[in-house]
């Protein structure tokens, strides 16, 4: 079990590729906002944080032990305007699990470009990496993003209230998984998604 | 946190810290197939049982977050240990704690579980500041299922196949109630009778 993709991956409007240095003004675009920072974990970032975030996840390529992440970035294949990043965290080699997240530029949500990215990651995860099972988590009232794991076919297997506090704030947490199978069913009754 | 004061007393419970005497009784319900079944330490054996219990005696506070205090239940009457309740404290800052359980089957059925529970949720939400409670359980589970409906715990989360539990794929369930509405039920069960008033 591991995971060395070709890059770039291929999909009908977009392509997903390691980061590169000339990407922290782009990251810097999304990860600055407030609207962005509010459901990750830190808080926005500055232009120096960004380039230090580029910097790790130019080497977040390929997953060869357990606790390994790729992160890629997410780019229009027309103007290759980077849009956003997907990532796929390896949880545990033992039960075979896996974590997938996104951050996509508020000024493109709506047009499906992150389903179509984090298809291409699922198909990663389940495919060469072989994992069994797969996660994501967003905070409650995410609604973009857990109505997002809803149409790859995750279903909702947690529900936290006040499990932790982040930024100060007591959370409320949604997790949702998929299985190997369940998403292999899937692809094989709709070959054109994902 | 102010000092612990055990035992603790329910109406026909004593809740106190393990004691080197109880090896047979711990063995009585620790070992059988239907316990372990369901148990993330495993024992087989009295041997096994024996170092169960050593760690059990030591679960006598909680001082700091990764804490975890054992109760046993002692039966008023004949002083039988029938089973155990724990408290783990897992983090300090967003008050969690994790509550496990287990009874001698044959005691089972007649509400000790809940009352150890009960007894133990007060301690935790009322002594250590606890600001939210959960209780881990296999999916196939049912008593453990029911008593958590029971007490008012929330199902929140049923993880499929997320983890291998005896080597198997597992099924699991977290049930978790906060300070705030297990407050409310006790307060609600406290209030006196009222007396008819001339």
């Amino acid at each position: 079990m591991a995971l060395y993709p070709t890059y770039p991956l291929l999909t009908e409007r977009l392509r997903l590729r390691p980061f590169t240095r000339g990407d922290v003004d782009a990251v810097f675009a999304y990860r600055q906002r407030e609207d962005v920072a509010r459901y990750l974990f830190g808080a926005a970032l500055s232009r120096e944080e960004c380039a230090l975030a580029v910097q790790q996840r130019i080497n977040q390529t390929t997953l060869d032990k357990e606790g390994d992440k790729v992160v890629l970035a997410m780019e229009l294949g027309q103007t290759s305007q980077l849009i956003g990043e997907v990532s796929l965290i390896w949880r545990s080699l033992e039960s075979e699990q896996g974590e997938v997240g996104w951050i996509l530029h508020p000024d493109y949500h709506g047009h499906g470009y992150a389903t179509e990215a984090a298809g291409v990651i699922l198909n990663l995860a389940f495919g060469e990496a072989q994992l069994h099972r797969v996660v994501a988590r967003c905070a409650a009232e995410n609604g973009p993003s857990f109505r997002l794991m809803e149409r790859l076919g995750m279903r909702r297997e947690a529900h936290f209230r006040d499990h932790s506090i982040t930024k100060g704030v007591w959370d409320e947490e949604f997790i949702y998984a998929i299985l190997r199978d369940e998403w292999l069913n899937r692809q094989s009754q709709s070959p054109t998604s994902g | 946190m102010t000092s612990l004061s055990l035992p603790l007393q329910t109406d026909r419970l004593i809740l106190r810290t393990f004691e080197r005497t109880d090896a047979s009784d711990l063995c009585a319900y620790h070992a059988l197939p239907s316990m372990q079944r369901y148990v993330f330490t495993r024992t087989r054996n009295e041997a096994d049982v024996a170092e169960a219990l050593q760690v059990l005696r030591g679960h006598v506070s909680l001082q700091r977050p990764g804490d975890t205090l054992t109760l046993a239940m002692v039966r008023k009457g004949d002083k039988k240990v029938i089973g155990h309740v724990s408290l783990n404290w897992q983090d300090a800052t967003s008050g969690q704690g994790e509550v496990r359980f287990c009874i001698n089957p044959s005691f089972s059925g007649q509400g000790y579980t809940a009352e150890a529970l009960s007894a133990m949720f007060d301690l935790a939400f009322d002594q250590f500041r606890i600001h939210r409670l959960f209780v881990r359980c296999d999916g196939r589970n049912h008593h453990s299922i029911k008593l958590m409906q029971k007490l008012g715990l929330r199902l929140e989360a049923h993880y499929r196949e997320h983890a291998l539990f005896q080597g198997e794929w597992d099924e699991e369930l977290h049930f978790a109630i906060l300070d705030r509405e297990w407050n409310r039920s006790s307060k609600v069960k406290e209030l006196p009778l009222r007396r008819q008033v001339a």
